[in-house]
């Protein structure tokens, strides 16, 4: 694992969420540098539930998470939960709007809730939405759109107060492979400058826009590397996956595979 | 940075995004009918003003939907990532639809605070307004009506005739203005849905 933690934006300690009795995270231990960071996993993996508890959005069960510095987990105070949100932009995975918002006042209204400067608003509104390449439909209403724009609106809404950790959950769902492409030339851009970390399950979008991979495998960390260590590891072992697998998802599944193995062996 | 938040603009896309502008406008038609009807029910050959406990009951049970729903907020997820706390705004959401519901149906009801009129009416309005919130934050604003829907309705059936005794605890409701039993019962459910929604806000529900 990498040991980054000077410079580290986002740094998890055994950090546990349970739903009822279940453990959806299982004391793992993370840490983000700035650079866009790929979370892969099965469906239910406990990927969300990660994004979520460093959203500040659901509180930890158990665990230290820090966020610039600062513990926001379970202990921590409002105060340094303050702080830490204006700094963060987050595109749940599903988002409720609101009835009758057009897309310049649904992002206002983020930039709102994350105190923004009144007077930077309008500018950053225009700037976010023209970023995610809306801007000639900035006046329409949220409900008008089809499923792909409403997902950009997403995304512009978590990149409005221009965020130094930038959580996206499944953001290309809905995406046709033009604005895909778009998209992760987008990512890669903000991940110049901030941390950015993508869930997803499709391993196409990590190969192309993301520096390493994070695997997730039943509530623990299966696998951590660059993107090409991952790819490198299905060149290796072609056999274990089908005729139509790509090196990346051979590398994906060679690890998914031997994470089960070593659990298994336990 | 200046991190003080937008006073001008912004409460304005608040205010629109818990469709406020609606909610106001339901409870003024509420306050507009239970007016009319208290007016045209003790205006009734041989009916005095005590033929106003329907509007003393059901006016407020109305009132106390449309402000229950109106607490349902359409994108949680991202409203939980607010730099400031949510319970201050909530609670000022909640008072300042209460106060204007008070005291409109308070004026629709005038005369005779010994009965059925201004005072009962308020103690209602608190009540329903109460057991609302609290259902909102427990099962979700958009079925936060039910409660108090299902038991107003079986108090107004149920409802002994004389007032006082054990039914001006159960029977709140159905009660004169000044029975002092009714408004403990009321003003207890009426902080304990405050308090509910302040801390825990409506309950997530899915888009």
């Amino acid at each position: 694992m990498s040991s980054t933690t000077a410079m580290s934006t986002v740094t998890v300690r055994k950090l546990t969420v349970r739903h009822r009795r279940t453990a959806v995270l299982d004391a793992v231990d993370l840490d983000f540098a700035p650079g866009v960071h790929g979370l892969l996993g099965p469906n239910g993996a406990g990927k969300t539930s990660l994004i979520r508890v460093l959203a500040t959005v659901a509180a930890p069960s158990g665990g230290q998470v820090e966020l610039f510095g600062s513990e926001v987990g379970a202990k921590s105070g409002h105060r340094s939960r303050a702080a830490v949100r204006r700094r963060l932009g987050y595109l749940p995975q599903e988002f409720g709007y609101y009835p009758g918002f057009t897309v310049r006042e649904f992002v206002a209204y983020v930039a709102w809730l994350k105190e923004m400067d009144a007077a930077a608003v309008p500018a950053a509104v225009e700037l976010a939405v023209a970023r995610v390449g809306l801007a000639d439909r900035i006046d329409a209403r949220v409900k008008t759109l089809s499923g792909g724009m409403v997902r950009r609106v997403g995304i512009a809404q978590a990149i409005v107060n221009d965020p130094d950790l930038l959580l996206l959950d499944e953001p290309t769902a809905g995406l046709d492979p033009e604005q895909r492409v778009e998209f992760r030339a987008l990512i890669r851009e903000l991940g110049s400058t901030s941390t950015v970390i993508v869930s997803t399950h499709l391993v196409e979008d990590v190969a192309a826009a993301c520096t390493d991979v994070t695997l997730i495998e039943a509530g623990r960390i299966a696998y951590r590397g660059t993107t090409q260590e991952l790819t490198a590891l299905g060149g290796e072992d072609t056999g274990a996956d089908g005729p139509d697998g790509n090196p990346i998802e051979r590398g994906y599944t060679a690890a998914l595979r031997a994470h089960r193995a070593a659990v298994a062996r336990r | 940075m200046n991190h003080r938040p937008t006073y001008t603009a912004l409460p304005r896309l608040y205010i629109r995004s818990r469709a406020l502008p609606l909610t106001v406008a339901t409870l003024t038609c509420i306050a507009l009918v239970a007016a009319w009807a208290a007016h045209w029910l003790q205006d009734q050959p041989y009916f005095d003003h005590t033929a106003r406990v329907p509007v003393i009951v059901l006016a407020p049970l109305l009132a106390s939907a449309t402000i229950g729903t109106s607490l349902h907020a359409h994108s949680d997820e991202l409203d939980r990532t607010a730099v400031r706390r949510w319970w201050p705004r909530r609670l000022l959401h909640l008072l300042v639809l209460t106060v204007l519901t008070a005291g409109a149906l308070a004026s629709a009801v005038p005369g005779h605070p010994e009965a059925f009129g201004a005072p009962g009416m308020v103690r209602n309005v608190l009540g329903a307004t109460g057991v609302a919130t609290a259902s909102a934050a427990l099962i979700g604003a958009r079925l936060s009506w039910l409660p108090m829907t299902v038991y107003g309705g079986a108090v107004y059936l149920a409802a002994p005739h004389n007032p006082g005794g054990a039914a001006a605890v159960w029977a709140w409701p159905m009660q004169p203005g000044p029975q002092s039993a009714a408004w403990a019962v009321a003003l207890t459910a009426y902080v304990i849905g405050a308090t509910l929604l302040a801390v825990r806000g409506a309950r997530p529900e899915s888009a």
